[in-house]
C-alpha cells in the first residue's frame, strides 16, 4: 500500500498517530518532538509504546534520530497472536491498553496480550475503568463472543509497578455500524475501591464516604472493596476507587481516581478521595452521552471503519482529545462526521450532547484468515 | 444532498454569526475571549462606585452613607442582568464543525511565518506559545471535569436529577 505520508509535530496525540497509521496503512512521520525541551526527544514510555506497536504487527519499520526528535513509522500488517510487554512505568497499563482496543479486532491472529506494569494511576484511564466501560462498548460493534476478556491478575501502583493484565480479544472481518441515539437513566451504580499494601480497611473509608454522596439520587448502589495481598499486591503501596454508572440502555459512564505516589504531591485522605471521585462521576452524568468521555475516541474509530451504513452515537461534550481525534481520523481516513449539538429539552437532564453521524469506509478485515 | 448540508451549514453558520459575534471564534483562543465582553462591561461597571464608595468610607468611616444608594442603582437586577447574558451565550453554541475541522489551514499557515530566521544563521527563538505547548502536551484520553460546577449545590445536583430513574420520566415510557 503505497500512499503518501501523513506529518506531524510534537509529542502529543502520539498514540492516535501511530494506530491511525497503522490501520490506514500510511506512514506517518512526527517531527519536533520536545524539541524545545531540556531533555529532547521520545521518552521511555514512548519507546516502550513503539516496541508494543512492533511486537503486534508484522514488517514495520521505524525511525528514530539521533536526538529522538523525529519518528518516521511505516505501519506492518497487523499480527496479533500471544504478546507479552513489560510496560515503562512512566505510564499505565491503560495507557497501552488504549491503543490495544482500537487494534485488537482487525489482527489477522486474535490478540491475547500480556502487560506488565503500573495497573492504576492518575494520568490515565485504569484498567478497572476500561474493563467496565471500553469492552462493553466494544460488544455493542459486534466485537464479543468468548474470545473478548480483560483480567487484572496483579495490581501494580506507580511508582513500583508490579501488575499484571491479560488482554484477549477476537478478530472481526466487520465492524457493525450503531445508533446509539438514547442513553436511558442510570439505574444503577458499581464501582471497585482496591488497596494494595496499605490496611485493607482503607478501601471500605472510601465506600462509605463515595455512598453518602451517591445515595442522594439512587439506592441502587454496590461498591465492591479489591484487597490484594502478597505478590498480587505490587510494588508500591496506594489505593484508589473507579466507579461505574449503569444506565437501562446499557451505557456505561465511568469515573475513577488514584492516591498519590508516596513521597510525590501531598497525601491524600481516602475520605476526601471518596468523595472527589462521587463527584467526578456525577459531572460524568451530567456530561452523559452513550459514551463516556474516556471512550469517545475509540467508539468514533469504530463508527468510522464500520461497514457502509450510517452510524449514529450521542456523545456528552467533546474532549479535547477527542477533536483532536477527529482531525486526525479526517486526514488518515477521508471520513468528516456531521456533528449536530442537542440542548437537553428540560432542566435536570444535565448538559448539552452532540449527535455524531458518519458513514462507514467498509473497512474490512482481510488479514483475518478464513475457517 | 451533500452541497445541499454544506450549504445549510454554511448559512446556519452566517446566521449565528450575526446574531452573536463573539462565539463562532476560530479555535482554542476563544477561552477568554467569549467571556470578555460582559465581564468587561461588568468590570468597568463596578469599579467607578467601588471606588467613590471606598473613598467616601475613609473620609467619614462613622457616617453611614445613604447617599450612595442612588449611585449603587447598577446594581439592581444584577443577578437577572448576569442570567440572561449567560442565557445568551448558551444559545449561541459555537459551530462544533467549525471547531474541529475549519482549522487545519491556518496552522500550516503560522508555521510557515513562525519559523523565522535572522540572516540565516541565527534562529529566532520565542516563548513558547499556546499552540506549541498543545503539541507536546500530555497524550492522555482523560477530560478533566469543568471546575465551575460545585456538586456541594443543590441547584447542580437538580440539573442531574432526572438522569436517574429515580428522577422524572417522560410521558411516553
Amino acid at each position: 500500500m503505497a500512499s503518501s505520508c501523513v506529518s506531524y509535530e510534537g509529542c502529543n496525540f502520539f498514540r492516535q498517530r501511530l494506530v491511525l497509521s497503522t490501520l490506514s496503512g500510511k506512514p506517518v512521520k512526527i517531527r519536533k518532538i520536545r524539541s524545545k525541551d531540556d531533555n529532547p526527544g521520545l521518552r521511555d514510555f514512548e519507546a516502550s509504546f513503539i516496541r508494543l506497536m512492533d511486537k503486534i504487527t508484522n514488517g514495520t519499520r521505524i525511525e528514530i534520530n539521533e536526538t529522538g526528535t523525529t519518528l518516521y513509522f511505516q505501519p506492518g500488517l497487523l499480527y496479533g497472536g500471544p504478546v507479552e510487554h513489560d510496560c515503562n512505568l512512566q505510564r499505565s497499563i491503560g495507557y497501552y491498553l488504549e491503543a490495544l482496543l482500537a487494534l485488537a479486532p482487525f489482527m489477522k491472529n486474535p490478540l491475547k496480550a500480556v502487560l506488565r506494569g503500573v495497573t492504576n494511576d492518575q494520568k490515565d484511564p485504569s484498567v478497572d475503568t476500561l474493563k467496565a466501560t471500553a469492552i462493553p462498548l466494544m460488544k455493542r460493534f459486534g466485537i464479543d463472543g468468548e474470545g473478548l476478556e480483560l483480567k487484572v491478575l496483579r495490581r501494580g501502583m506507580p511508582p513500583g509497578g508490579g501488575g499484571e493484565v491479560v488482554f484477549s480479544c477476537p478478530v472481526r472481518r466487520f465492524i457493525k455500524p450503531v445508533q446509539l441515539t438514547d442513553p436511558g437513566k442510570v439505574k444503577r451504580i458499581r464501582g471497585m475501591a482496591f488497596s494494595v499494601r496499605v490496611s485493607p480497611q482503607i478501601a471500605n473509608r472510601i465506600v462509605d464516604s463515595a455512598r453518602s454522596i451517591l445515595n442522594q439520587f439512587i439506592p441502587d448502589i454496590y461498591i465492591y472493596t479489591d484487597h490484594m495481598k502478597g505478590a498480587n499486591s505490587g510494588k508500591s503501596p496506594g489505593f484508589g476507587l473507579s466507579l461505574i454508572a449503569e444506565t437501562t440502555n446499557g451505557t456505561f459512564l465511568s469515573a475513577e481516581m488514584a492516591s498519590n505516589p508516596p513521597g510525590q504531591g501531598t497525601p491524600i485522605l481516602p475520605e476526601e478521595l471518596g468523595k472527589n471521585c462521587a463527584k467526578l462521576l456525577l459531572e460524568e452524568i451530567y456530561r452523559g452521552g452513550c459514551v463516556d468521555s474516556i471512550n469517545q475516541s475509540l467508539a468514533l474509530l469504530y463508527m468510522t471503519l464500520g461497514q457502509q451504513d450510517v452510524s449514529k452515537v450521542l456523545l456528552g461534550p467533546l474532549s479535547p482529545y477527542t477533536i483532536e481525534f477527529l482531525r486526525h481520523l479526517r486526514s488518515f481516513f477521508q471520513t468528516m462526521f456531521k456533528i449536530e449539538t442537542q440542548k437537553p429539552e428540560e432542566d435536570g437532564k444535565g448538559g448539552q450532547k452532540v449527535l455524531m453521524t458518519c458513514v462507514g469506509v467498509g473497512y474490512t478485515n482481510l488479514s483475518k484468515t478464513l475457517k | 444532498s451533500e452541497e445541499e448540508e454544506e450549504e445549510e451549514e454554511d448559512s446556519e453558520g452566517g446566521g449565528r454569526k450575526a446574531m452573536d459575534s463573539g462565539n463562532c471564534s476560530e479555535e482554542e483562543s476563544e477561552g477568554s475571549e467569549v467571556d470578555s465582553p460582559l465581564l468587561e462591561e461588568l468590570g468597568s461597571k463596578v469599579k467607578h462606585p467601588k471606588h467613590k464608595e471606598k473613598a467616601l468610607e475613609e473620609e467619614e468611616e462613622e457616617e453611614p452613607c445613604f447617599e450612595t444608594a442612588g449611585e449603587l442603582r447598577w446594581k439592581e437586577g444584577l443577578a437577572q442582568k448576569a442570567s440572561e447574558a449567560f442565557l445568551r451565550q448558551q444559545r449561541s453554541t459555537p459551530n462544533l464543525r467549525k471547531l474541529v475541522y475549519g482549522t487545519v489551514a491556518e496552522e500550516s499557515e503560522e508555521e510557515e511565518s513562525g519559523g523565522g530566521e535572522l540572516g540565516g544563521l541565527f534562529h529566532v527563538s520565542r516563548p513558547e506559545s499556546e499552540k506549541r505547548r498543545r503539541a507536546d502536551g500530555l497524550d492522555c484520553s482523560h477530560y478533566p471535569p469543568d471546575a465551575t460546577r460545585d456538586w456541594d449545590q443543590q441547584e447542580v445536583l437538580d440539573s442531574i436529577r432526572d438522569c436517574f430513574v429515580t428522577g422524572k420520566w417522560e410521558d411516553d415510557k
